[in-house]
């Protein structure tokens, strides 16, 4: 009894050993098209053979998965990538649900994948703690130049000298208006060229309270205030984020102009109307004029395609204009076991060709300078207009404590709007609040 | 044969860990090692990147000198538990003796007030910010314009209002298998002695529904204290840190940060824990014991 099953155990571990060192060849699946009848395309599997290099190595590729187009067209890359350098295997582990809770305590496990996607906001932090592998040496090994890509992306995802990130995409905000509520209030369509004063007039004019529709969009959002404080010559933080500069008489000034709005009806928060987002107000009617990214244009095509608008770059403000600056890079973990070719892969989802194909997916704005000049952006002029924001942006991104400094510029905004508390007292309590954070 | 039955009785508690190891296995790596680590790391600064620092009791000192913990996590939670436990055991004894009752359609009554127990939280906070949004249905029905979750005097009493609502269900259920289980020789008896329907509730269901009732507060009071998954998906802890409770405040520190806490996230685990050890504990003497004297 006991010898049959030795015997079996045996016969088991001599299979397994016999199937580890079999094949040299093996199967993948790759979708090819195939045109059935007339007008239908179907998408089919085909088995096919792919040889096979005696050494492989392994690169795990890990970002947020945002839509399954979107994925689609990063494994359509990785499969490019895949056939030009077969001695690398990509493994692609996209993260669903909350990918910061995920990516930082693989991390801390020291588990973290080769590459990974690092947003601007939470980059600070990452690049403190040494986490990241400094690019420099690849880049200049392989000539990848740092002009190239658009400067201030570049130097977002600087840290102490050293570039720790390849800016994969971004986004900046745009006035997103509603061309049918312009032309019934009258009104010209706005330009690149408006300051603060024509959006506030516009406002006026196309806000109709009694019929919950608004001029302009004013949300409690750290991700949109800001710019109006550039456009004034303030700042959110100091130059080494050591201090806020949210209670200087420009950012307070800022806030007074920004919260004025809803004071005066011709502005609403996007919960006054209901909505969650003003994305929705703004597809919806509610609200004629919004700041937002280029991420409204594919929703406002899925779910209103039939409200008209236009985009152009915010309204200068007294001290000129300013915007500001979403952005992902890739990065590459200190820990990674093959650097080189986490890098080449790095380097390849970010090469001229890649980033044109996912300009032209329509998805998101790829990073590099000259896209500005291509075809695509001069056939799609909201896309554009979002691009061209880059130039006066400001990262999103305010340091180690940038959370901190987030939720108290929001609740400043809230305090106003919610509590009428004075709009200086609201800022400086803000201010007081984000230096105790600082300290901690 | 005395040694004999010991040695027998040792073998027999030798098979039953054997069987229960799988099992013991997990409650030591994943719950007995966790809570031990955790309260290592209490005493700790640490950011999850860099190693743990001990620091002794000063991340205990930050959080209960915090203003978001002070201010607005500890009296919301304190506030969400004293009036969620009491309203939702009420409402769900009370819905449990009706559908005790013969009533018609009892059945599909026990089904709808059931169906939210299965429903997950998520969808039902989804479910709650439409109907609550200022164009709401609720809104609407009673003509009112009150931006219910924008709100910081009525935010946290509309997620209580939703807690209770999707709660109700399984207590429900704990009653109704409770009052089964009551002989009904004792209804029969107090009917015969002319009592009415409020007062074989009171000295007959009651009383005999205290295990039950000590059962559905202490689960209710622990739910409670630990409110997560509404606040995350409604409001996010605002506005204004109205709905700002001690396990969202927990998940703020350990994992939404830039820069993590997770020492002070795991400190604000253990002062958590030791309150509702302590509500616990006092429930104990308030539910349980009258009933062992009346014995």
């Amino acid at each position: 009894m006991k010898r049959s099953l030795f015997a079996l155990l045996t016969l088991a571990v001599v299979a397994t050993l016999l199937v580890a060192c079999g094949p040299q060849t093996v199967t993948v699946t790759v979708p090819v098209e195939k045109t059935v009848e007339v007008v239908k395309t179907v998408e089919v599997t085909k088995e096919v053979p792919v040889e096979v290099p005696a050494e492989r190595v392994e690169v795990r590729l890990s970002g947020w998965a945002s839509s399954p187009s979107e994925t689609a067209l990063l494994e359509s890359l990785l499969y490019k990538f895949s056939v030009e350098n077969p001695d690398i295997v990509v493994k692609y582990e996209p993260i669903t649900g909350d990918f910061w809770q995920a990516i930082k305590t693989s991390v801390a496990a020291s588990t973290e994948p080769d590459i990974y996607y690092m947003d601007i906001f939470q980059f600070p932090f990452f690049a403190q703690q040494g986490v990241l592998a400094p690019l420099d040496d690849y880049m200049a090994k392989d000539g990848v130049k740092k002009d190239e890509f658009i400067p201030t992306l570049m130097d977002a995802f600087t840290y102490e000298g050293k570039i720790y990130g390849i800016p994969k995409d971004f986004n900046t905000l745009g006035l997103f208006y509603n061309k049918d509520l312009f032309a019934k209030a009258g009104l010209t369509e706005p330009t690149d060229d408006w300051t603060w004063n024509d959006l506030q007039a516009a406002a006026e004019k196309l806000s109709d309270p009694a019929n919950n529709v608004y001029g302009f969009g004013v949300p409690a959002d750290s991700g949109r205030f800001p710019v109006f404080v550039f456009q004034n010559g303030g700042q959110v933080m100091n130059a080494d984020f050591s201090d806020t500069l949210l209670d200087s008489p420009e950012a307070i000034a800022a806030a007074k102009f920004y919260t004025d709005f809803r004071a005066k009806k011709i502005g609403a928060i996007p919960s006054d109307v209901g909505e969650g987002w003003q994305g929705t107000a703004f597809g919806k009617g509610n609200f004629a004029m919004v700041y937002e990214g280029g991420w409204l244009i594919p929703y406002l095509a899925q779910q209103f395609p039939n409200t008209q608008y236009g985009v152009v770059t915010p309204p200068a403000g007294p001290q000129g204009e300013g915007n500001l600056i979403f952005t992902v890079a890739y990065v590459l973990s200190q820990n990674s076991k093959h650097p080189e070719a986490a890098w080449k892969v790095i380097n390849f989802l970010t090469n001229a060709a890649s980033q044109q194909t996912v300009l032209e997916s329509g998805f998101a704005l790829p990073s590099r300078a000259a896209l500005e000049q291509s075809d695509y952006l001069k056939n799609n002029p909201a896309s554009a207009a979002i691009f061209r924001g880059a130039r006066d942006g400001t990262p999103f991104m305010w340091g180690l404590k940038g959370s901190d400094v987030n939720d108290q510029m929001g609740k400043a905004l809230e305090r106003v709007y919610l509590e009428n508390q004075d709009v200086t007292a609201s800022m400086q309590e803000a201010a007081q609040k984000i230096r105790e954070a600082l300290k901690d | 044969m005395a040694a004999s039955a010991g040695r027998q009785r040792r073998g027999e508690a030798f098979t039953a860990y054997v069987m229960l190891s799988p099992w013991l296995f997990i409650f030591f790596v994943f719950i007995v090692f966790s809570i031990g680590w955790a309260f290592y790391l209490s005493f700790t600064n640490y950011n999850l990147f860099s190693a743990p620092k001990w620091v002794g009791l000063a991340e205990y000192q930050k959080v209960l000198t915090n203003e978001d913990f002070i201010k607005h996590a500890l009296p919301n939670t304190l506030k969400y538990v004293g009036i969620v436990v009491p309203v939702q055991t009420v409402l769900s004894l009370i819905i449990a003796f009706a559908m005790d009752q013969k009533i018609k359609g009892r059945r599909i009554f026990r089904t709808l007030f059931y169906i939210p127990s299965v429903t997950s939280s998520v969808v039902i906070s989804l479910i709650f910010l439409w109907l609550f949004s200022k164009v709401g249905i609720i809104n609407q029905i009673f003509g009112l314009k009150i931006d219910w979750l924008n709100n910081p005097t009525y935010a946290l009493p509309t997620i209580m209002m939703v807690n209770i609502w999707a709660t109700i269900g399984t207590m429900m259920l704990i009653f109704l298998a409770a009052l089964q289980d009551i002989p009904y020789a004792l209804y029969e008896a107090a009917a015969i002695d002319g009592a009415n329907i409020f007062q074989i509730f009171r000295y007959i269901t009651i009383p005999a529904l205290r295990p039950a009732i000590f059962f559905v507060v202490t689960m209710g009071v622990i739910g409670c204290f630990q409110v997560f998954d509404q606040i995350y998906v409604m409001t996010a802890g605002g506005p204004l840190g109205s709905t700002t409770t001690i396990a969202y405040l927990i998940y703020k520190w350990a994992f939404r940060d830039t820069t993590i806490r997770m020492g002070r996230a795991a400190a604000t685990s253990f002062i958590l824990a030791i309150m509702i050890l302590i509500v616990t504990v006092i429930q104990r003497k308030f539910i349980e014991r009258p009933e062992e004297q009346g014995r």
